[in-house]
């Protein structure tokens, strides 16, 4: 039965990739929409606000090798420097432009927002704060340590992938050494004693080194926010998952289901304090998903 | 080479003197570690843990942070667009709700710490603008790791934004701005803001 389900869990993620690609096309014509809206608007602000958007422009319409040079971008600022009074932000071009995630499936993902965050406050929070009662802080980290460390196959083929040599010898060097001097992975000796730190690299991050964007965003009942390109490399760790090939699907849901309670109960109160900051706690949301994976994508 | 080493010896002792005199006006990582540590200090000072000190305590929490934080920046900044056809009066209600509701959740940070360490890992500086880095070791032995944006006004270093793990505060707003603005109004903007200070 695990192995059936297992099946046609892959054909979903496989249809998934059929229909990014088909929305890909679709992807780029909204883009050029916003080039030109950002275009029309740069010509009614002022100079410190166009060369923002010049710089937004420029990152979105991939300029040229030379006109990326950091050096030529400093030249073209210095100019504005030149003519804004005030000056202009050095670092502004890193993060600042108005681009975000394309979102056509909204009003959906706004309906499996609210139920997620009902099944934080009704189920996973009173869940994960009986647990933080039972088990002291020192094994729940133990066990953090234990799941990530059975990560490693996903880890490792992603460093692969996207030839990240450093990174995937760390990989390994850290499952050999927790695994065995870190018993099973409880305790993270690699960080301790080798200052190797966890190499966050997935097949999400795989695929976007390939060049496929983000596709579009996807706030999932149960899993939370992704993008398609994210939500689909998930899918495919599943099946390098050591887990898959050793317990049936219902243990193994119950296992991930252990994980999720364990990780929860480590950081409550990180959800409430989003959410209390945020004028529309949807977006915000969305956009620091969006914002955290693009800096792990660039890393 | 004699010749070279005669050059090297007052250079060295030039670059030491360039070096101490630019530690001595303080660079962006002097002026986020003050405020830092004196956050530390009111936070784990045990005088101050008592339920009838509160307000006090938050009250030098707030005054620590005000002095550090540019509220005008990050309101301009997290309006964007929006802020040019704001009118004077817009603009410092603005700042004023905005800051209080940034003050607030930096607030709850704060007075949630528990011995966290604070590491200082990088810095860069270009002109008036400024990036420090600093790692936040928590018990749970997890790293988060913190980008304070600065731009130097006067004598100070002031923050414009933060990036917590890669997701800018500013950036987070404005996005959040932008959608409730393109949705309804500024006035609907303004109401949701002033909802949200006034709330508690």
């Amino acid at each position: 039965m695990g192995a059936s389900i297992r099946v046609l869990f892959f054909l979903i993620c496989w249809l998934n990739m059929l229909t990014f690609f088909c929305f890909a096309e679709k992807a780029q014509t909204w883009s050029g929409h916003v080039e030109g809206e950002t275009f029309l608007l740069a010509t009614e602000v002022e100079g410190h606000e166009l060369d923002r958007m010049v710089y937004a422009e420029g990152r979105r319409t991939e300029p040229g090798p030379e006109e990326r040079h950091p050096s030529n971008l400093k030249i073209a600022r210095v100019k504005d420097l030149h003519e804004t009074s005030e000056g202009s932000d050095p670092w502004e071009d890193e993060a600042e432009e108005i681009d975000s995630i394309y979102d056509p499936l909204e009003p959906m993902n706004r309906a499996f927002f609210q139920f997620n965050d009902k099944l934080y406050f009704w189920v996973l929070k009173p869940v994960a704060t009986g647990y933080n009662m039972v088990l002291p802080q020192l094994a729940r980290v133990s066990i953090r340590n234990f799941f990530s460390n059975l990560v490693m196959p996903i880890r490792a083929i992603s460093c692969l992938l996207q030839g990240k040599f450093e990174a995937l010898g760390i990989v390994l060097v850290r499952f050999v050494v927790n695994t065995s001097a870190g018993f099973l992975g409880f305790q993270d000796v690699a960080k301790q004693a080798l200052n190797f730190p966890v190499q966050d690299e997935d097949l999400g991050q795989v695929f976007a080194f390939y060049g496929i964007g983000p596709g579009f965003y996807l706030d999932l009942p149960f899993l939370g926010p992704y993008s398609l390109r994210d939500a689909v490399g998930w899918g495919g760790g599943l099946f390098i998952n050591p887990f898959d090939y050793v317990v049936d699907f219902w243990p193994n849901v119950g296992i991930r289901a252990y994980d999720i309670v364990n990780k929860t109960s480590l950081r409550i109160g990180d959800y409430e304090a989003m959410k209390e900051a945020a004028l529309d706690p949807y977006v915000a949301m969305r956009d620091a998903y969006y914002q955290y994976r693009l800096n792990l994508i660039e890393k | 080479m004699i010749c070279k080493r005669f050059i090297m010896v007052p250079l060295f002792f030039f670059m030491t003197l360039v070096i101490s005199g630019s530690s001595i006006a303080g660079g962006p990582t002097e002026d986020v570690r003050k405020t830092t540590d004196k956050l530390i200090a009111i936070v784990s000072d045990p005088a101050m843990k008592s339920a009838d000190r509160a307000s006090e305590r938050a009250k030098r929490i707030r005054k620590a942070v005000d002095e550090r934080f540019d509220w005008k920046e990050m309101s301009k900044r997290s309006l964007a667009r929006h802020w040019k056809k704001r009118t004077q009066r817009e603009k410092e209600e603005f700042i004023d709700l905005f800051g209080k509701l940034l003050e607030r959740t930096y607030l709850d940070k704060v007075e949630g710490y528990s011995g966290e360490k604070v590491l200082y890992v990088g810095e860069r500086v270009d002109g008036n603008y400024g990036i420090v880095v600093v790692k936040i070791v928590t018990r749970k032995d997890t790293e988060i790791l913190v980008k304070y944006k600065l731009k130097k006004k006067g004598s100070e270093w002031l923050v414009y934004d933060i990036s917590i793990e890669g997701v800018s505060l500013v950036n987070n707003y404005r996005k959040q701005f932008n959608s409730i603005m393109t949705r309804s109004s500024y006035e609907d903007l303004i109401k949701k803001l002033r909802r949200k200070v006034e709330g508690e």
